[in-house]
């Protein structure tokens, strides 16, 4: 069982290649010399622009699809827009404002602006200043971790979409709706990527 | 399968009623309809047909419009139930609106209930235990709540009876403070699990770690499939392979023929008849309509649920029983228990990072009790004692999220399984305590402008010393199992987390001090069977659906055999 070495990478990334930025709605930022191929819901153009850049960094296409290609950022929208109460959306567009002013007053400017070598200081400082997520059994965290700042969170919320994305889900990790059997103790090297369910 | 007998019945009279549909009212609707009986099921949610109505059973992630989260709206339905963090976008239909159906945490407790067709035993979790002979012992001997009608020897050809049918999975190990149920092969511990039994039952003599008994089938039963290892048990298994009354019980009772099934259907009260000294019938409101309906019947099984049979009980008032029925003791509403939940440990396991498992096993491991069961095991710190769930697995995603880094190399790497992690959680036995209560409160109504429950309990000095020791020792046998990073944890969680509520009805000897005799019937109101949680005397540490099954099972056999004799 290898069937994780013939990648069938053939879904969202080609078809961005294709199609091109004339056949998609671009969406020019107000501010910033960046633009969105999509609509947000919840975000404007700037934070939209700013979330696609961080999940793009953490998840960019390699030898496989990146975030964008299976439309993280749009997920994460999504996921602020329709599960977000207004608390928790007003919270997470401070948190956003912040992160962004942060850059702006240590390194000079919004994220998507800065040189490659600054963006990923901006994201380093990051990891290291967000906390952690505590452990968790059957649903629940155990103990009582401080909550984590935006950059994990949303590191986690990326991670998330990512996985659940149909093309990684099915193509790229090893996909298995009906296992039929448990065999509790075999070799990695039979399964592949990581189980997607 | 056949549809079920839902039309609008002109009749009105059955031989028998039972109230609820979850694990203990299927039995009851089975075993009623094979003896003969015309029965009717009343149930207060709705129809879910096996398996047709499983809506979620196949979808995957993608194909939920949330990846499985919940939007406020759902999380506003579920207000109380959230908290258990088991709710998601594919199974939150499942869940009971806490909206419509308030209740009043006088102490903080949590209630999950489901209502529809099969209750929760869609939603349980399939660990499944029989009690011990020093459970049913355990109140008599340490003086703590009244003793148990019944003893392990009653019970143990109706647990061989239920099990049979049911299909119960596991390892029979001998022990007699964990006796074995007629087993199906056991599913596989994975390689950390192996390794990590294999050091604690080295370093812990009589101490076990065993994969949980569990109600899947590992073979094919009675026409139901085998489990298929995906692990989405609780949106409905289209293969029948884990037991729920729509899948096993009121396919069977349906059989017969003599089963009407009545969805929709919220109990207001039990009629009681003063001049025959027995309930004539149940009083519903249908919840479609808000029309009143009256059914009668010879015999009446509450299988509400715990507190919803009793919540039943206290609101059925009558001259006779002005505090509500059955209830001359003061006993009905008391002596609430559950099991203590979410205390023990996790850490880290090195090594077989080359290892993986295939399949996801809808089940852990188990330790048994092992304090308090022979001389040699007695503490003085705690009666009683605990057991432990658990398992190991490799992490996922907040693992990966919590990793310091970013980018291509990082993304490739977890494309790959987390480290290995094993946890214990421990569950432990509750004293019947008198001011554990629940109590209709009038002020509150739900949605048909019913009185609901005020629920006043918490756990005292014996839970808490044993989850004291619940987290000693979990974190000890960790350690020396050879697993790092070792973090002991009690998130003090109230009662009601380990969904495992018992009592408020309790069966005894003695009618000044119980509600329910030794074979579940009200002592003064003999045609009133209570089979569900709400009858249990005691709470063990392990998982009480299977004895819900086998009481319910005996019951009605005695019941019918009270009927023949024309004893009640």
């Amino acid at each position: 069982m290898d069937r994780r070495k013939a990648l069938k990478f053939t879904g969202s990334m080609a078809a961005a290649a294709v199609a091109g930025p004339s056949l998609l709605s671009l969406l020019q930022s107000c501010k910033n010399e960046t633009r969105i191929d999509w609509h947000p819901v919840f975000l404007t153009i700037d934070e939209a622009a700013l979330v696609s850049k961080i999940v793009d960094m953490i998840l960019p296409r390699t030898e496989t699809p990146g975030a964008l290609d299976v439309k993280t950022d749009i997920f994460i929208d999504k996921v602020y827009a329709n599960l977000y109460d207004a608390e928790a959306q007003e919270h997470v567009r401070k948190e956003i404002e912040k992160f962004d002013q942060d850059c702006i007053s240590d390194f000079g400017d919004s994220l998507v602006n800065l040189s490659e070598s600054d963006q990923i200081k901006v994201l380093q400082r990051a990891e290291e200043n967000s906390g952690q997520f505590g452990s968790g059994v059957w649903g629940t965290t155990v103990g009582r971790p401080e909550p984590v700042g935006f950059y994990r969170s949303l590191k986690s919320t990326a991670l998330w979409g990512y996985f659940t994305s149909q093309e990684i889900g099915e193509n790229v990790l090893s996909y298995d709706p009906v296992p039929g059997a448990y065999h509790g103790c075999i070799p990695l090297s039979d399964v592949g990527n990581k189980w997607s369910l | 399968m056949p549809n079920f007998n839902i039309d609008a019945d002109p009749k009105h009279t059955y031989d028998a009623i039972v109230i609820g549909s979850g694990i203990s009212g299927g039995w009851a609707a089975k075993e009623l309809c094979e003896k003969g009986l015309k029965t009717l099921v009343l149930e207060r949610g709705p129809i879910v047909e096996h398996p047709t109505d499983y809506k979620t059973a196949n979808l995957d992630p993608w194909d939920l419009e949330f990846r499985g989260g919940l939007t406020p709206e759902q999380k506003e339905k579920h207000y109380k139930a959230i908290r258990s963090g088991f709710i998601g976008q594919d199974t939150e239909h499942f869940f009971a609106n806490d909206k419509e159906n308030p209740y009043t945490e006088v102490k903080p407790f949590l209630w999950i209930r489901g209502h529809q067709m099969g209750g929760r035993s869609l939603l349980w979790g399939k660990q499944t235990y029989r009690w011990s002979e020093m459970d049913f012992e355990a109140n008599a001997k340490d003086g703590h709540g009244v003793d148990w009608p019944i003893r392990y020897k009653d019970l143990e050809p109706w647990y061989t009876y239920v099990e049979k049918f049911a299909g119960i999975s596991g390892e029979a190990l001998g022990l007699p403070q964990l006796p074995d149920s007629h087993f199906l092969p056991p599913m596989e511990l994975n390689c950390v699990e192996k390794d990590i039994k294999k050091r604690i039952e080295r370093d812990f003599p009589g101490r076990h770690m065993i994969i949980g008994r569990v109600a899947h089938l590992t073979q094919p039963l009675n026409g139901r499939g085998q489990c298929q290892y995906r692990n989405r048990c609780s949106r409905g298994c289209p293969y029948g392979a884990y037991f729920s009354s729509n899948a096993v019980t009121l396919p069977a009772a349906n059989a017969t023929g003599n089963l009407t099934f009545r969805p929709y259907s919220i109990v207001q009260s039990i009629m009681y008849d003063e001049s025959t000294g027995k309930a004539s019938g149940v009083r519903i409101i249908d919840a479609e309509t808000n029309q009143d309906i009256e059914f009668k019947a010879k015999i009446i099984f509450c299988n509400a649920s715990t507190l919803s049979t009793t919540q039943v009980l206290l609101n059925s008032t009558s001259k006779r029983f002005p505090e509500g029925m059955g209830n001359d003791s003061g006993e009905l509403g008391h002596n609430l228990m559950d099991h203590t939940y979410r205390v023990g440990a996790l850490g880290k396991v090195d090594g077989h990072q080359d290892k993986y498992y295939s399949g996801r096993r809808p089940n852990g491991i188990y330790i048994p009790r092992y304090w308090n069961i022979d001389q040699k095991s007695k503490t003085d710190k705690f009666l009683r004692g605990f057991g432990f769930q658990g398992g190991a697995y490799r992490m996922g995603n907040s693992e990966a999220a919590n990793r310091k880094e970013f980018g291509g190399q990082y993304k490739d790497s977890i494309m790959k399984p987390g480290p290995w992690e094993f946890f214990i959680t421990g569950f432990a036995e509750c004293l019947p305590y008198h001011d554990n209560k629940v109590f209709l409160n009038k002020e509150v109504t739900d949605k048909w402008g019913q009185p609901t429950l005020s629920i006043d309990a918490q756990y005292k000095e014996n839970e808490l010393a044993q989850n004291k020791q619940i987290q000693e020792d979990a974190v000890e046998m960790l350690e020396k199992a050879g697993v790092k990073d070792v973090i002991g944890f009690d998130n003090e969680h109230e009662p009601g987390y380990g969904v495992h509520e018992m009592g408020t009805a309790r069966m005894g000897r003695d009618p000044k001090t119980s509600v329910l005799n030794g074979t579940n019937q009200i002592h003064s109101v003999k045609n009133v069977f209570v089979t569900d949680g709400a009858c249990m005397t005691s709470n063990s540490c392990v998982n009480p659906s299977l004895t819900y099954m086998a009481l319910t099972a005996r019951a009605a056999n005695h019941a019918v055999e009270e009927l023949k004799k024309r004893n009640i």
